[in-house]
């Protein structure tokens, strides 16, 4: 008993990462219909950012918080200067413009910051010593880091939930999330609201990306790749469009990559289920999930019209 | 005022033929003249466009989204490099056997695309491509990892008088490239000019609109991806004929990528499109990896980064205003200055004679309208 304890609580610190990057890709989704491919290398290139001015001198924190305040900003120029002006010629337009951008700012940041594809050391924001661990029965153990983790992220989690249901921001938000042109008619300036969206993933997506090289300690051009991957996974089995999705989804599905990996030997298929093919389980979790409900746990249908 | 050609008249055959001709003439003078390190880049850029072409067939004609690509070069190349190398296959045996295990894999994702709308589709083939090389690492041992077509396993045939030494071998490698490069272009148009072409589109444009016309939706796309998977596979056998190794990382997502935008380069939609984007992408991407380096008036450590795939992506992106329809887009807007092309006029013997009448007296009324 108190080894599953143990494999959800690191499953949870990892899925909580994974939770965060998915509600940018929702916050982006919601807004605008797109899919962000290049979620993950914008956060790659906010956490290099980070590394870069806390190397000159400034306490990590603070580095993060400059970093993700720059990538709000740089969020927003993306969507104003990129996304908007191709969304006007097509979605397939979009598409293009962020995978474009997946290749150019992966390959930018190894342009500007020397020795990123093999890997800048990263320093963490929690106690991360051999024995920093509360104790839990059953002889589980919690990990300092895995707590900090998992706390800042329901942290912000929470913060965001504020921002979407509690302030006039928020409601003008869901607004355009759920109509658009009436958004506009009640005189939501929606061009703001998408730049905002934009800008809140991008930051989050920074704060995620600090915290995957905190855990690693390490940050390189291939970080994001895998973080991605499962946080549009993430993303997808909590339904595109539902932020509470974007949580359970990364949350479970980091579970679910911790049991997998650490299924018993002796159990059935356990030559076929294990550490190195936990995210293969993980997928077709999903891909069963998604073909009873095409549109997530969480998401909501629409009715196409002619 | 641009110059009226008919389609399928004179001088509209004379171009198409002169075309043909030029573009047969140089493959004949680059294989006859060009050194083996040449021809093995050529290989490889025809090996990048048949990928390309592959994904324009699913992506720009049928609007379907796939980053799994890789996944179905990948498959091939270990089919092929497994089934020569412990069964002691007929490497052509396995090229047939990997485009049809391709074409089922390919209708396998194309069922949940049959639920899964536009971005849920595109993260179903990423979630693919991502795990491909984790299962590959894992099913596949080191030495059936590492083989492939190399050596004696796929030897020129002797009516070529090909002998399987190294320069030799370069030409037979670059004749298969531009042969399945051919065929998969050919195969690509025919059915872009068919009724089967002309239903890809439709749901492309509107799915709904199109069940209504009477497509039907679930043959039209689950089948467009397994073809679609199946001329993938093809350019992962050639990639399996060429190297010397190939490993769980030989197919990753970043190849996929690559495919994706090699195709926008040259133009998404645009039956040329994928090829002269691979090979644009291709040698824009050797030249800048061997001379960037070099380039010292670049600050800092910058030239000795990946000077080529960061402007690459940025092309890419400066494209999607500029040239929307890649380079081949823009050549074309280029040329419709000076020649057009106008469409075989329509067959109508079908309809009753009062119906041509009153059907002509509409379209001049609209073309009226519309002056």
């Amino acid at each position: 008993m108190g080894q599953l304890l143990q494999y959800i609580l690191n499953g949870l610190a990892k899925g909580s990462i994974y939770s965060l990057i998915a509600l940018g890709l929702v916050v982006i989704y919601r807004g605008t219909g797109h899919l962000n491919f290049a979620q993950g290398e914008m956060a790659l290139f906010a956490t290099f950012g980070a590394w870069w001015i806390h190397d000159h001198g400034v306490p990590l924190l603070f580095a993060i918080t400059l970093a993700a305040a720059l990538a709000f900003v740089g969020g927003g120029v993306i969507e104003f200067g990129l996304i908007r002006p191709a969304g006007k010629k097509s979605p397939f337009a979009v598409v293009v413009v962020t995978i474009g951008l997946f290749q150019a700012l992966n390959s930018l940041s190894g342009l500007l910051f020397q020795g990123a594809g093999t890997g800048l050391p990263f320093g963490t924001l929690f106690p991360n010593k051999p024995n920093d661990f509360f104790r839990l029965p059953g002889d589980a153990i919690w990990r300092y880091e895995n707590v900090g983790v998992l706390a800042s992220v329901l942290a912000i989690t929470g913060i965001l939930f504020a921002l979407f249901q509690k302030t006039k921001v928020g409601l003008a938000m869901r607004m355009v999330a759920n109509n658009p042109d009436s958004a506009k008619l009640s005189g939501v300036s929606t061009t703001r609201i998408l730049m905002l969206s934009w800008g809140i993933s991008a930051l989050i997506g920074a704060i995620g990306g600090a915290l995957v090289a905190g855990i690693n300690t390490n940050v390189n051009l291939a970080t994001m790749f895998g973080v991605f991957l499962l946080a549009s996974a993430a993303a997808t089995l909590g339904g595109l469009d539902s932020p509470l999705g974007a949580v359970v989804g990364g949350l479970s599905l980091g579970v679910v990559e911790s049991l997998v990996s650490n299924y018993p030997k002796d159990w059935w298929a356990s030559s076929y289920v294990g550490a190195d093919t936990s995210v293969a389980v993980a997928f077709l979790i999903i891909l069963v999930v998604l073909l009873v409900r095409p549109a997530g746990l969480f998401g909501s249908s629409r009715v196409e019209r002619v | 005022m641009p110059t009226a050609i008919k389609e399928s008249s004179p001088p509209h055959w004379l171009a198409r033929i002169l075309a043909v001709a030029v573009l047969a003439a140089l493959a004949l003078y680059i294989a006859s003249s060009a050194k083996p390190s040449t021809l093995g880049n050529i290989t490889e850029a025809c090996t990048l466009a048949v990928a390309a072409v592959a994904l324009n067939l699913l992506l720009g004609f049928n609007g379907q989204i796939s980053i799994g690509h890789s996944t179905f070069a990948g498959l091939a190349a270990f089919t092929a490099g497994y089934s020569v190398n412990f069964w002691r296959w007929n490497p052509y045996v396995s090229l047939a056997v990997g485009l049809v295990l391709c074409f089922v894999l390919g209708l396998a994702l194309g069922l949940p695309a049959l639920r899964l709308k536009g971005p849920y589709l595109a993260l179903v083939t990423l979630a693919v491509a991502f795990v491909w090389p984790t299962i590959a690492a894992k099913f596949l041992d080191k030495k059936v990892k590492a083989s492939t077509l190399k050596g004696t396993k796929l030897q020129p045939p002797t009516w070529t008088g090909l002998t399987n030494s190294r320069p030799d071998r370069a030409v037979f490698l670059y004749w298969l490239a531009v042969v399945i490069l051919v065929l998969a272009y050919v195969i690509v148009r025919n059915l872009r000019k068919s009724r089967i072409g002309r239903a890809l589109v439709a749901v492309r444009d509107n799915e709904t609109a199109a069940a209504v016309m009477g497509v039907n939706l679930k043959f039209t796309k689950t089948v467009t991806f397994g073809i679609s998977a199946a001329i993938a596979g093809a350019s992962g056998w050639l990639t399996a004929a060429r190297l010397d190794r190939l490993d769980e990382n030989s197919f990753t997502i970043l190849n996929s990528i690559k495919y994706l935008l090699a195709l926008f380069l040259g133009g998404a939609a645009t039956l040329a499109g994928p090829i002269v984007g691979a090979f644009v992408y291709y040698f824009v991407d050797d030249y800048l990896k061997t001379h960037a380096p070099t380039w010292h008036w670049l600050p800092g450590p910058i030239s000795k980064g990946p000077v080529a795939s960061f402007l690459l992506g940025t092309i890419v992106i400066i494209f999607v205003f500029i040239a929307p329809f890649g380079l081949v887009g823009f050549i074309k807007d280029q040329v419709r200055r000076v020649f057009v092309v106008t469409p075989r006029p329509l067959k109508q013997a079908v309809a009753s004679p009062e119906l041509i009448e009153h059907t002509s007296d509409a379209t001049a009324a609209e073309s009226s309208a519309q002056d």
